[in-house]
């Protein structure tokens, strides 16, 4: 809808001016959130997802207890991968028919990847939680293992808790 | 007066009609063109992780016409740089300067990278920017460090030589040359660039009995060090593991403390991936020095030496860089001479002489008989 009377100089420019400035403030917040580090959750999805340090914090939390070598105990925290796919629109739950042949690729930013089934995520199959772990002890984690790093707290080797992990991809298994 | 109007009236609905001719009879029409496919051979423990674009089948006549391509000095402004001046076949498709001369007065920022199994490759240059081989192919024949020549220049000057128009016609239906037509031939030629005879390969078939050395360089090769348990390594399998000796992975090598080229991090405005690059393919590596981004390593010996005795510590190091060594609680690898000395006879392994010699991949406009291109002419007239 236009509102503006023809002639109506002034007005247009101030429009335009302010036009203009909230387009440049909009590409300046963009720029700064853009170098944050961030989870972008896609693929077979009802909503896609990118979420930031903050939106974790604000989620459902999971804590994982381990024991190191010398028998003392750390604490790993994060959001429950089950949790995050169920705000992506996608259930891990009760799982049925093809929703078996469905796995999730978690990806890092060093280019890692890693496969996921779905039956690892349903409780009703599984009696472990893998999480995105973004805490450990209460503490981000450290830099080069973090922000963001998978924790499957049942895997004997540690070979898939990858780090940086900036996407996760839910697909069906195709041959 | 009236006349005139009239007069000029006749001459538009002429020069309308002649419009709508030459639309009827050019390239946007449909054409249903036979083209036959091109069987791209791989070993299976390649895996079929490969990417081919819907929109860009790889056909014999398309390779074929990417071949022509790739080694066509019209692609450049000044009519005197091809592809292959960068990506020399001998030296797996990469050239031996740690940076490229191109049309300009710059040379590269970067050294120029082999072609080798490119099929498995999802995000190409040394930072991964370009998630296919077509947008891949655009930069360099666009750079003005590079062939410095706009697409639609090379269409126009490939149009008016004889070669081309029947050859795109063989591939895409019509005569007409397009910058995208160029962009998909090309990448069509490079995917089929696989290299998968080293006597590595041999080795993996059973065809290929290894001396004991290099038995031992490829066992340090792929072991990460273990020095509480005895378990001696060269930790290269990390990252240059898998039959291929090719992984989709970045990482900051650990080259500098504060590195001059930021690597993937202009991509991403992430400090983590400061310094970062692609980890080069390991195939024909024997072949293709100068080593890293900056190709400041002139030999094999000198890569070696980086990794077990220069590592440099910066925020981004990459984490599998860290504290690996053969001595308990160790800084630096500390493989010995001997033990370097027969990781890089693995490494020798890897060059795949059919690769570099074979004549498929080679100029065609040396070997290229008329008679050949009359054959697929006659095919498709």
């Amino acid at each position: 809808m236009n509102n503006f009377l023809p002639g109506d100089r002034s007005k247009f420019f101030l429009s335009g001016l302010l036009f203009a400035i909230i387009n440049l403030s909009s590409f300046w917040l963009t720029a700064q959130v853009l170098q944050k580090p961030s989870v972008r959750v896609d693929g077979e999805v009802r909503t896609c997802l990118i979420l930031y340090a903050d939106d974790l914090l604000k989620m459902k939390r999971t804590d994982l207890m381990f024991k190191d070598f010398s028998g003392l105990e750390y604490r790993y925290s994060g959001v429950a991968l089950t949790d995050i796919l169920k705000q992506a629109g996608v259930s891990t739950t009760k799982l049925q028919g093809e929703d078996l042949a469905k796995y999730l690729l978690a990806k890092s930013a060093d280019g890692s990847e890693i496969v996921i089934s779905f039956a690892e995520l349903d409780p009703n199959l599984t009696d472990q939680t893998i999480i995105l772990a973004d805490q450990m002890n209460g503490k981000p984690l450290a830099p080069g293992t973090g922000p963001f790093r998978i924790v499957a707290p049942k895997d004997k080797e540690r070979t898939r808790w990858i780090w940086e992990v900036n996407g996760l991809t839910v697909r069906y298994a195709r041959e | 007066m009236l006349n005139d109007v009239r007069y000029f009236g006749v001459i538009v609905a002429l020069l309308v009609a002649i419009i709508l001719f030459i639309h009827a009879n050019d390239d946007s029409a449909i054409n249903v063109i036979s083209t036959d496919p091109y069987k791209l051979i791989y070993p299976a423990y390649f895996g079929n992780r490969i990417t081919i674009p819907e929109d860009n089948p790889t056909t014999r006549q398309g390779v074929y016409l990417g071949r022509m391509l790739f080694y066509e000095t019209k692609l450049s402004s000044t009519n005197k740089i091809s592809c292959a001046t960068c990506h020399q076949q001998k030296f797996a498709f990469s050239d031996n300067h740690p940076f490229s001369t191109g049309v300009g007065k710059n040379s590269t920022s970067r050294n120029s990278m082999s072609l080798a199994n490119l099929l498995w490759v999802r995000s190409f240059f040394w930072d991964g920017r370009t998630k296919s081989l077509e947008e891949q192919v655009t930069v360099p024949l666009t750079h003005p460090d590079e062939m410095g020549e706009s697409l639609e220049n090379v269409a126009h000057k490939l149009q008016r030589m004889k070669e081309y128009p029947p050859l795109f016609k063989a591939t895409f239906g019509t005569k007409k040359i397009t910058g995208d037509r160029i962009v998909k031939a090309l990448s069509q030629f490079e995917r089929t660039l696989i290299s998968s005879n080293a006597p590595y390969d041999k080795y993996l078939r059973g065809d290929y009995r290894p001396t004991k050395e290099e038995l031992h360089g490829l066992e340090l090769f792929m072991t990460n060090p273990v020095p509480r348990d005895g378990i001696r390594g060269g930790n290269c399998g990390f990252c240059h593991g898998t039959p291929k000796l090719l992984m989709e992975l970045f990482h900051n090598n650990g080259l500098d403390t504060v590195p001059k080229d930021i690597g993937r991090e202009k991509l991403t405005g992430l400090p983590a991936d400061r310094g970062r690059f692609r980890v080069a393919t390991l195939r024909n590596i024997a072949v293709t020095s100068p080593y890293m981004h900056d190709g400041r390593f002139n030999t094999l010996e000198e890569v070696l030496d980086h990794y077990n005795e220069h590592i440099q510590q910066s925020p981004s190091l990459s984490q599998f860089l860290q504290n690996k060594s053969n001595e308990p609680g160790g800084k630096r690898l500390r493989l010995t001479t001997k033990e370097k000395e027969d990781i890089i006879l693995f490494l020798k392994m890897l060059t795949d002489s059919t690769f570099l010699t074979t004549p498929a991949f080679a100029d065609p406009h040396i070997t290229a008989s008329n008679d050949h291109l009359k054959t697929i002419n006659d095919h498709h007239e």
